[in-house]
């Protein structure tokens, strides 16, 4: 059971109390291995008879193909780019997070506000402008956050295909050259996750450890957190 | 004076214009561009719901009638912040005047006719900038449907406010929408310091109205340099036929 709660705004018309399903976050700057750890928790979740929906920033059916378009030209600037971002978010708690909860579903969210509130920070932006622009965000039941250092990305990043100009925060430093811009960015943006996550109360989760170890580590905590959804007929062990 | 939201002025001057549907603001700015222009000012325009990057994210969301009044709110948020950073302020930094036709106030009005928390939205676009003056062309609901239901045109779904569920019917439905973001307006007013309009009135003495406000803040503004080439013609003794608008171009 998912109980509604805002961080300020609600979304308008929602007027349940709760919802059957679960929330679930991951949150963690780029590289961190959120995607693999989603799948891969996915595929476990379906298996025990869950019924898992995967959702991720920019994924909107709404705004995904015109953010992908803007960020192209590189000319957006940044409060245009935060509500570009909060459109899409919006799209996506409306017509995906909050009816999949509704249908029971369990649903996994590949970053959440954390994120979009850390870069934007880190870019200047008001602090208190993104979050209340961002404050009709449902509280989920669990938020992981994925972190590990610069140089334990490092080694990801350059793997998954280099130093993209947004992931190095090319938009706004002043630096030329990809790698020093991209470890000056992310240094700054994992000094400002960590503070997000003590704010809102995030699990922290250590991702420098190879991935199954984050993966049974999450599966762990994540188990804990459905026992409530299994039929005690099913027992409260997971496989 | 335009100043940021913190109270910093910036050298150029906003002037913007509000009302519903069928006030004739957008005539009266029209008028108020032209007559700028011609007294050589820099002048910008911008216009609702016209950013070049958003703009095409919007009319999918409307053509699918997809938007919620949440993403409604936020993507004309986006729009207006856009233009907000790559039009408005700019040209106020560089000592413009800008013309917008509907600014924030039109958000205050119908997204919170939609239902949207008004503080929340206030919020959401309290990086605008405050204008010089911003102009309420005031016509009584009666005037502005007659003026624009007049050829019974088809209403788009979102101008009707049919995403509200208030009537099946189109027109009816598009009556109660613009009554309430009336009533929006109409508090705004005192809210906001806006100069009211009387649009009942004949256009040329709104348009004269209009002028005699906005001259008071136009010293300082940015000229454009007339007639740049005259002399260069004159001592050059040329007749500058390939000079645009002096009608020798075919």
């Amino acid at each position: 059971m998912t109980k509604i709660e805002h961080y300020g705004y609600g979304v308008p018309g929602l007027k349940r109390r709760t919802l059957p399903g679960k929330l679930i976050v991951l949150e963690g700057t780029d590289g961190v291995g959120r995607s693999t750890q989603i799948a891969l928790l996915l595929e476990w979740l379906e298996a025990n008879g869950y019924a898992a929906v995967r959702t991720g920033l920019a994924r909107s059916t709404l705004a995904s193909r015109g953010i992908r378009q803007a960020k192209e030209g590189h000319t957006m600037g940044d409060l245009t780019l935060n509500l570009f971002y909060a459109t899409d978010f919006a799209d996506r708690i409306e017509k995906q997070i909050i009816p999949a909860l509704r249908a029971g579903m369990v649903c996994i969210t590949d970053r959440y506000i954390y994120s979009m509130i850390a870069r934007a920070v880190v870019r200047g932006v008001d602090e208190e402008w993104i979050k209340t622009t961002l404050s009709f965000a449902l509280v989920p039941d669990v938020v992981f956050y994925l972190r590990a250092e610069t140089q334990d990305l490092l080694p990801r990043v350059l793997n998954a295909g280099g130093f993209d100009y947004w992931e190095s925060g090319m938009d706004f430093l002043p630096l030329d050259d990809p790698y020093e811009a991209w470890i000056e960015y992310q240094t700054r943006l994992i000094a400002q996750m960590d503070a997000i996550a003590a704010e809102y109360d995030c699990t922290t989760i250590d991702a420098a450890r190879p991935v199954d170890e984050v993966f049974f580590d999450l599966r762990g905590r994540i188990s804990e957190l459905l026992v409530e959804m299994r039929p005690a007929r099913l027992g409260k062990k997971m496989e | 004076m335009a100043t940021l939201p913190d109270g910093t002025p910036l050298p150029g001057k906003l002037f913007i214009v509000e009302g519903i549907d069928g006030s004739g603001k957008s005539t009266q700015l029209d008028l108020l561009r032209k007559w700028l222009t011609n007294e050589g000012y820099v002048v910008v325009f911008t216009e609702w719901n016209s950013s070049s990057i958003v703009r095409k994210t919007t009319k999918k969301g409307k053509r699918a009638q997809a938007l919620t009044p949440l993403s409604f709110h936020l993507i004309h948020a986006a729009d207006f912040a856009d233009r907000t950073e790559r039009q408005i302020l700019p040209a106020l930094k560089a000592g413009a005047i800008v013309l917008a036709d509907r600014y924030i106030y039109t958000a205050f009005g119908r997204d919170g006719a939609r239902g949207m928390d008004p503080d929340y939205i206030r919020k959401v676009y309290s990086f605008a900038v405050r204008p010089t003056v911003a102009f309420y062309f005031r016509v009584p609901l009666k005037e502005s449907l007659q003026r624009i239901l007049v050829g019974r045109p088809t209403l788009k779904y979102y101008e009707a406010g049919m995403d509200l569920g208030l009537d099946p019917d189109p027109y009816k439905s598009f009556r109660i929408f613009q009554g309430r973001i009336l009533e929006r307006y109409d508090d705004m007013v005192d809210e906001f310091g806006l100069t009211v309009i009387d649009a009942t009135g004949p256009l040329v003495e709104q348009q004269q109205t209009v002028r005699l406000i906005v001259e008071p803040h136009l010293e300082g503004v940015l000229e454009v340099e007339r007639v740049a080439w005259s002399k260069a013609l004159v001592e050059g003794q040329l007749h500058g036929r390939y000079l645009p608008g002096l009608g020798y171009e075919q």
